[in-house]
């Protein structure tokens, strides 16, 4: 890799840890969109269509730790674990798929 | 406009996975002749790089909330959706499996608005009106329109699913969307000149790809 790959990896990553450090402070918490639009037409907030077995369970449900949903320097540790993962899974998949030309 | 588990019936979540496959197949076969060793760190800094900004919910009007999804952004950078939906199959994977953002049986759903529809609406948007309004306004408005319409879309598929109603659910998805779409392109068109300025290299418009 080129040193201004390394760069561009830096900053990236730099510019996430503050994004990652912020939100669990100053995003919204109202509805999203589609929250917001299912209770325009008055559906429950634990609304399911049809019974689904077998989902497991998320490791850090809603970007928290499951143990203190609260916590917001966890979130924080969560969101930047989740970037970090993210990075190297997209890595893995750009680098198999890639033009070995 | 994560769709959660519950919210499409298992049979109608399987016509999603299969469009997912087909789309996954027509990205690998796209990545194979285009995606160059030189932009492997692009794709993943600009996963890992959505993945964060999809946290920082900002608030728009009606009590309601919402984030850039970059599924334009990623279509114009590489001049290619296919490239999205590599990005968004990432990202939404571990968003599902791990942090429990977005169903695990609606992943082909959310990869079709997100990144096949917002990809395909937000490039040939950005392509129709490049050589008329210059290229950061047609990103911007491209941006905004791959908002709206991955919202229309999700609306839709809510209706098909039996989930809420289209008429309820199409005006509200997008009227808020008409207002998440703004914040989409101004964070579209930033990312587009800074790239522009410190890595043109990366950037399909200036490889001639255009």
């Amino acid at each position: 890799m080129e040193q201004k790959d390394l760069y561009l990896i830096g900053v990236a990553v730099l510019i996430c840890i503050v994004i990652c450090a912020l939100s669990p402070y100053i995003a919204s918490g109202d509805p999203d969109g589609l929250e917001k639009s299912a209770e325009d037409s008055g559906i429950p907030e634990d609304f399911s269509i049809e019974e689904i077995n077998g989902i497991p369970d998320a490791i850090f449900p809603d970007y928290a730790f499951a143990s203190a949903p609260d916590n917001q320097p966890l979130q924080i540790v969560a969101l930047v674990l989740g970037t970090i993962l993210t990075l190297i899974v997209g890595y893995g998949v750009a680098h198999v798929v890639r033009n070995r030309n | 406009m994560h769709i959660p588990d519950g919210f499409i019936p298992i049979a109608q979540c399987l016509v999603y996975y299969v469009i997912l496959i087909v789309a996954l197949y027509f990205s690998v076969r796209w990545a194979k002749s285009n995606l160059d060793e030189k932009r492997i760190p692009l794709l993943a800094v600009l996963a890992a790089g959505i993945f964060a900004i999809m946290s920082m919910n900002m608030p728009i009007p009606f009590g309601t909330s919402g984030h850039m999804v970059g599924g334009a952004l990623v279509a114009i950078i590489f001049l290619a959706p296919e490239a999205a939906v590599l990005v968004f199959t990432v990202v939404l994977l571990i968003q599902a499996l791990i942090f429990g953002d977005g169903g695990i049986t609606a992943l082909g759903a959310n990869v079709l608005n997100m990144a096949i529809i917002g990809g395909f609406v937000g490039l040939f948007t950005f392509k129709g009106l490049n050589g008329i309004i210059g290229k950061y306004p047609a990103a911007g408005v491209a941006a905004w329109l791959a908002t709206v319409i991955a919202a229309f879309a999700c609306a839709v598929e809510m209706g098909i699913a039996g989930t809420f109603p289209m008429n309820i659910g199409i005006p509200s998805m997008v009227l808020y969307h008409f207002f998440i779409g703004i914040i989409e392109a101004v964070l579209t068109v930033i990312v587009l000149v800074a790239l522009d300025k410190f890595r043109p290299d990366l950037l399909a418009w200036n490889r001639g790809d255009a």
